[in-house]
């Protein structure tokens, strides 16, 4: 029983966590060109001015995601199913 | 302007209308709107901007017909979402909420890998050649998804507690994956996901109905990403044929969707199969040969 609730609590602060790290990577992907993301990116191109707009709403929206799984895994526990 | 000559206001209606009822019937309307225009020999480019973005009004234009016509359920389904998210919980008992989160998380692998490879995709196999194979496929996937079916459960629920209770976290995310076939033009996104529905034991209706509601929200956001694109340059030319090809696509769309919902009631995949099969093979060989 303990050990679930401290994998759930863990769960929830690892949502947390990669929604946070997401939102900022789309912020990235929105203010800066192509050549300027760091290389590790996908859609770093050397050169290239081009905004990678879909690539931030794809992260952006997975960092929703995060917040939402946080969000019902975190809530109070009864007979439920989470996404 | 050239752009006119190419999508001509005739051309433009048979587009319309050729989009609102391929984009709902399970045989792919990318695959078609590559196919017919080489077909009746158009000279239109498959990746000119012009082109994408007449596309863009036509989708656009069978996401608001489907929201229109399950608008009453997308009232509940959101009422549902809104409560499960302030009672931090979804109630089993709350079909309205347990579908409405299927329906994010059927989105969230097509949404990604569409906003990550659409174009890619779309590059790479913007042929009739491709578009014919892939068509063919397709028909095969839909026979496939007939053979394997699961038996779909007899209850006396209404529609959306049928599926509600038959679809699992895990089979939405299935069934959201083979959406994505849809970015390859030949595949239909209406067809992988009623297949995928007929696998995790879904009713042919049941599975239709999951589809069209999964659908709704990745053409409209599709759309509405690019609608821009109708105002800027892209649009120069065209403005006039994509409003009256959207009318047209609304038109059939509405036809479609009316007809598909009555049709699933008692029938199967089958006849999209034979033609998607009979179709995507005729072209592919007419194309080799020509």
């Amino acid at each position: 029983m303990l050990r679930a609730m401290r994998n759930d609590r863990l769960l929830v602060v690892v949502a947390v966590i990669l929604g946070t790290i997401l939102i900022a990577v789309a912020v990235v992907y929105w203010v800066e060109p192509a050549k300027s993301l760091p290389g590790f990116f996908p859609g770093h191109t050397a050169g290239s001015n081009h905004h990678h707009a879909k690539h931030g709403i794809a992260a952006f929206l997975l960092g929703i995601a995060c917040y939402v799984f946080a969000w019902f895994r975190s809530g109070p526990k009864r007979q439920t199913s989470a996404p | 302007m050239i752009f006119a000559e190419l999508i001509s206001y005739p051309r433009a209606i048979i587009l319309g209308l050729l989009q609102g009822v391929t984009e709902l019937f399970p045989i792919s309307s990318l695959g078609h709107a590559v196919i017919i225009p080489q077909l009746l020999g158009w000279d239109i480019h498959q990746n000119a901007d012009y082109w994408l973005t007449f596309l863009v009004a036509t989708h656009f234009a069978t996401a608001l017909v489907l929201l229109g016509f399950f608008w009453h359920d997308w009232v509940r389904i959101v009422r549902g979402m809104g409560r499960s998210l302030r009672d931090r919980a979804i109630d089993p008992a709350d079909t309205d909420a347990k579908l409405g989160w299927l329906l994010v998380v059927g989105t969230i692998p097509a949404g990604l890998l569409g906003l990550l490879l659409q174009d890619k995709l779309r590059s790479l196999f913007a042929s009739g050649q491709w578009a014919a194979v892939f068509l063919t496929l397709n028909g095969l996937l839909l026979f496939g998804a007939e053979l394997l079916r699961r038996r779909a459960p007899q209850t006396d629920a209404d529609d959306d507690t049928r599926i509600a209770r038959q679809v699992s976290w895990r089979d939405a995310v299935g069934v959201g994956l083979a959406q994505s076939l849809a970015l390859i033009p030949g595949f239909s996104r209406s067809g992988a996901s009623m297949g995928g529905g007929l696998l995790v034991g879904l009713s042919n209706k049941d599975a239709a109905r999951f589809a069209f509601l999964l659908a709704t929200p990745i053409i409209l956001a599709a759309a509405i990403l690019k609608l821009p694109d109708l105002a800027g340059s892209s649009g120069d030319g065209i403005r006039g044929q994509a409003l009256v090809a959207a009318l047209c696509a609304a038109l059939s769309a509405y036809l479609s969707v009316r007809f598909l919902m009555r049709f699933f009631e008692t029938n199967t995949l089958m006849p999209f199969a034979i033609y998607s099969c009979c179709v995507g093979a005729a072209t592919a060989i007419y194309f080799a040969v020509s």
